[in-house]
């Protein structure tokens, strides 16, 4: 990007002085996460005793653990249905309700409140309106007259996990899509309805190019989230002593290393992890270079 | 004329689909409430209102609790939360503004930098962070959950650029043809018109510092005088989730979000009702 | 800090010379850590006991810390990890391999021989656990037994006698038939006969194959045995009871809240003393019977949490002191009138502090029960191990998959464990 003020002589403190913190936030990131976590991904360790060189040996053996595998093919699974439910709903959501009508800001708000949770207490109350004989969605199929589902078992426990965290998604999206919808001028509407542009039509035109940085932000932050995504999902598929019925990633990496001692190993996979992580960011960058419109 | 018909059956329609899709925002928060109001032996009926209302579930919660640990609790919950907002948005804003607007060597790579932080998870770099605030003897105190937030953050730094972005440059060309300097730019003019933005990040960074759970219950002593209420409060789910006592359990689960929903109704004013009002002006 | 340390120790010497010293000179004040996992309720009897013994040891403060489980371990390995250990935290017996052979605690065996006579008084099977070759790295500080509880209102409600110490497993099949019951006629069944977790082997499968003439593990803890012999007929019987309809399925039992009984959702369950003080809140009317008989016989187990000091503290000697109080009369007294758990201490266990605790139950049937009770497995990788099968058992019991077949996979897994662990 070729913008920039350029900074004048004295100013160039005032520059440096606003980026210290970060700049020093940055090598803690940098070193206590991910140089430390590359790091350790060569060893075991098995948090008692000192570590041990093993070389690539925890990535060889990655591509071996079905567990872990199944953990990683779930967080795919996962992402792919929740980040474009929760961007495109959220879209949507904030297009409608950008215009003066009545009540808006209520169902603003009430639109933003599942953000404002703990994973801890939805996953509770999710819990109980799942539940297959006591839970209020069934509850009302059986109202309808239509058969009771079993929405936390291994059939359907993906897609009601995904349910969940859109529903305490959707929010957050929500507002970032309505300061980015309301940066964007009136004029260009107008000027649009001028031409004779309809509704719709403004909104391919108008709003969708000036709403890309929302879109990049948002989806960009969405994926992460969904790489990244334990609590929710293990609170409401949790059987057993601290097993998930559908473990993702994060959840085998935190086991390996909390519960099974194994430090590098669980420290490979977060690695790989970041990797998906790192491939996806790539892209989206590509596509911000390429289609998100600024000015 | 046929034009505001069709204008009428949209609004309407919208209107319905706004009104269910608010309604199923709403149903576990009303259902939690609800269970949380209720007497044990009616926590699984298919009712919405109790007969009769209960505050019992909430007095159980703190019974086994050591005197006033629920205010001791709250209140370091509350003042760790607030602490982050500030240092987040301080340092955020400001290294924001750098990368969104001041050209220098380097600067893409660096926010490329600090964007792939995003990529480990807290679980995995939790050990390391822990080894580090070891060596500086913070262990046990509320220092390693306080001091990071002044050292900025990748979400939120990510966030505020990308609203400064959007911002035309126009207004920084005047103001520098004012004489003003980078921070007064900053100051004068990126800020006061970001507060939605602003207000958003706030709501954003006091609601995953006040549920943190792995953060607190690490750093500090799990002494129901001194941890947080996240902490407490899965001390004391374990037991009662084992004995199905949802109606308590729901109790502490509507307990732990209100004072989100407090500091959110007073924000919201802030930027849910300005993010209208502050199209920015050509 | 040893300023501080130093400056005392000197006080102390003065006023030692001074006035005759009723305080040795060698004890500076020393302040240690203990953690463990619990319930709400234990922290506050925990305290008392720490109170008592700060009495006792004026100079050793203890600073107690209490999680729940998943926490627990969260914190502890952190804590470790980062090289800041706690001095002394609590053990589950099966764990204690894991950490014991990864050097992770002190060998306390100096200090038992420095005490001659501080084990006579324990139950032996406890103390087995935490023995190695060269000396306990731990110490039990209570133990549990496994045993079967029903609930008197719904036996009396269905007419069904109470259990007995001669009931067989067909036995408890055939009453658990007759309480299970679908009260409003809604199609759904509002009580279970039984409810028991067979995640873990503690709470039936264990005993279920012991007393079928089934082994769990080989001594040298190489081969998985759950699927020889005997093993199978306790498998299907447990099976049975799921296709039965008297026990919840795992899924279905998550909706009501994990434990039944507790709920009032079940007539029987078969579980440890911890569960007790939780039934007796719940205002429960119940009782206690010994674990039911197999063909091979009578069989139940037992379990341990203890005591392990870490091996880098810096305050082993007050560490031990603390144990030492705790694993004594006063300190057993104390923990048995908590009432989660039974002291080690046989004359404490026998006494009344033990035998008249809150519940109007049948105490001494969680003592006689060690007679016939093995112990559970301890050994490196147990919580994968147990994970392994845990899970992949569960298909069986929601119906989703077949137990044969699912448990020749489970064991192949199982054994791959073992063989990592070696």
């Amino acid at each position: 990007m070729d913008y920039g003020l350029k900074p004048l002589g004295r100013e160039k403190l005032w520059l440096w002085l606003m980026l210290v913190p970060t700049i020093i936030g940055l090598v803690f990131g940098t070193i206590g996460s991910l140089f430390a976590t590359l790091g350790l991904s060569l060893f075991d360790w098995d948090l008692i005793n000192p570590p041990t060189w093993v070389g690539i040996d925890n990535y060889v053996a990655l591509f071996q653990n079905e567990n872990y595998i199944e953990a990683f093919v779930n967080t795919l699974k996962f992402s792919a249905l929740y980040v474009p439910g929760v961007v495109i709903i959220s879209l949507l959501l904030a297009v409608l309700l950008n215009r003066k009508m009545r009540g808006v800001g209520i169902f603003r708000t009430i639109y933003f409140l599942p953000t404002v949770t703990s994973a801890v207490a939805t996953a509770l109350v999710w819990n109980m309106i799942y539940g297959k004989e006591t839970g209020i969605l069934n509850f009302m199929l059986e109202s309808l007259g239509m058969t009771p589902i079993c929405w936390l078992c291994t059939d359907n426990a993906m897609m009601s996990v995904v349910i969940v965290n859109i529903w305490g998604a959707i929010g957050e999206g929500m507002i970032i899509f309505l300061a980015g919808l309301t940066a964007i001028p009136r004029d260009y509407y107008e000027a649009a309805s001028l031409d004779g542009a309809n509704n719709f039509q403004q909104f391919l035109r108008v709003t969708l190019p000036l709403v890309t940085p929302s879109i990049f932000f948002q989806t960009l932050i969405s994926a992460i989230n969904a790489f990244q995504a334990y609590d929710y999902i293990y609170m409401l598929t949790r059987r057993g002593q601290g097993d998930s019925s559908v473990p993702v990633a994060v959840y085998s990496i935190y086991r390996n290393a909390f519960h099974f001692f194994r430090m590098g190993d669980a420290s490979a996979q977060a690695i790989q992890l970041a990797l998906l992580v790192g491939v996806f960011m790539a892209i989206m960058f590509w596509w911000e270079r390429h289609y998100v419109v600024y000015e | 004329m046929s034009r505001s018909f069709t204008k009428t059956i949209l609004d309407i329609t919208v209107y319905a689909v706004l009104i269910i899709g608010a309604l199923t925002m709403l149903i576990p928060f009303v259902w939690m409430l609800s269970v949380s109001l209720r007497e044990p032996a009616q926590q699984y009926a298919r009712i919405i209102i109790p007969t009769p209302v209960t505050l019992q579930n909430y007095l159980d919660l703190f019974k086994d609790l050591p005197d006033q640990a629920f205010i001791y609790l709250t209140f370091n919950s509350f003042k760790i939360s607030i602490l982050t907002v500030v240092g987040q948005v301080l340092t955020c804003a400001m290294a924001a503004f750098v990368f969104a607007i001041v050209k220098f060597k380097g600067r893409d790579f660096l926010f490329a930098l600090l964007v792939a932080t995003l990529m480990i998870p807290p679980q995995v770099s939790l050990i390391p962070n822990f080894i580090i605030f070891k060596y500086l003897g913070w262990i046990g105190t509320q220092l390693p959950l306080i001091i990071p937030a002044f050292w900025g953050g990748a979400f939120g730094t990510f966030l505020l650029r990308q609203y400064f972005l959007t911002i035309p440059r126009d207004l920084v060309d005047a103001a520098r043809m004012d004489g003003a300097s980078l921070f007064d730019i900053f100051w004068r003019v990126y800020m006061p018109l970001s507060k939605p933005a602003v207000a958003a990040l706030s709501i954003f960074v006091f609601k995953d510092a006040w549920n943190d759970l792995l953060h607190p219950l690490v750093y500090l002593p799990t002494d129901m005088h001194q941890t947080t209420l996240t902490v407490g409060l899965a001390f004391f789910q374990q037991q009662l989730q084992a004995g199905g006592k949802f109606t308590v359990l729901m109790a502490g689960a509507f307990l732990s979000i209100v004072p989100l929903l407090i500091i959110f109704f007073i924000a919201q004013k802030q930027f849910i009702e300005g993010i209208a009002l502050s199209g920015v002006k050509r | 800090m040893k300023k501080f340390l130093f400056v005392l120790v000197m006080a102390s010497l003065l006023l030692a010379a001074c006035g005759g010293g009723a305080t040795p000179a060698d004890k500076a004040p020393v302040e240690i850590t203990f953690t463990m996992w619990g319930a709400p309720e234990e922290l506050e009897v925990w305290q008392a006991v720490v109170d008592d013994f700060h009495s006792a040891n004026p100079n050793i403060t203890v600073k107690v810390d209490v999680s729940d489980w998943d926490s627990y371990w969260t914190k502890l390995n952190t804590l470790i990890a980062g090289g800041t250990p706690p001095d002394v935290f609590a053990m589950d017996a099966p764990l204690f391999l894991d950490w014991q052979s990864r050097g992770a605690l002190l060998n306390l065996q100096p200090y038992i021989d420095a005490n001659p006579g501080f084990l006579d008084g324990f139950y032996p099977q406890t103390l087995t656990a935490y023995k190695t070759t060269d000396g306990y790295y731990g110490l039990p500080r209570d133990f549990q037994t496994i045993v079967l509880f029903y609930n008197k209102d719904m036996f009396d409600a269905a007419g069904v006698e109470y259990p007995t110490a001669d009931w067989t497993y067909d036995d408890l099949l055939a009453a658990a038939k007759t309480l299970t019951l679908d009260k409003d006629n809604d199609g759904k069944i509002d009580q279970y006969g039984i409810w028991s977790d067979t995640w873990d082997m503690e709470l039936l499968w264990s005993e279920a194959i012991w007393s079928y003439g089934g082994e769990i593990i080989n001594s040298d803890h190489t081969k998985t045995l759950i699927g020889e012999g005997g093993a199978r007929d306790a498998w299907a019987f447990i099976d049975s009871l799921y296709k039965e309809g008297v026990m919840p399925t795992p899924t279905a039992s998550g909706e009501f809240g994990f434990d039944l009984f507790q709920s009032n959702m079940a007539a029987m369950t078969t579980i440890g003393h911890w569960a007790v003080p939780g039934y007796v809140q719940a205002e429960i009317k119940f009782d206690v019977a010994p674990m039911p008989k197999g063909p091979a016989g009578q069989a139940t187990s037992v379990n341990s949490a203890g005591f392990v000091v870490s091996k880098d503290s810096k305050n082993a000697d007050a560490a031990f002191e603390f144990i030492k109080f705790a694993l004594g009369t006063a300190g057993q007294t104390k923990l048995a009138q908590l009432g989660f758990a039974i002291p080690v201490l046989k004359s404490v266990a026998e006494s009344d502090a033990y035998l008249k605790q809150p519940g109007d139950l049948n105490q001494k049937v969680f003592l006689d029960s060690v007679a016939f009770a093995h112990m559970k497995p301890v050994f490196k990788g147990y919580e994968e191990w147990a994970g392994v099968i845990g899970d992949g058992l569960i298909p069986v019991f929601d119906g989703e998959a077949e137990l044969n077949p699912t448990l020749d996979e489970v064991i192949a897994a199982a054994d791959e464990i073992l063989a990592n662990n070696k």
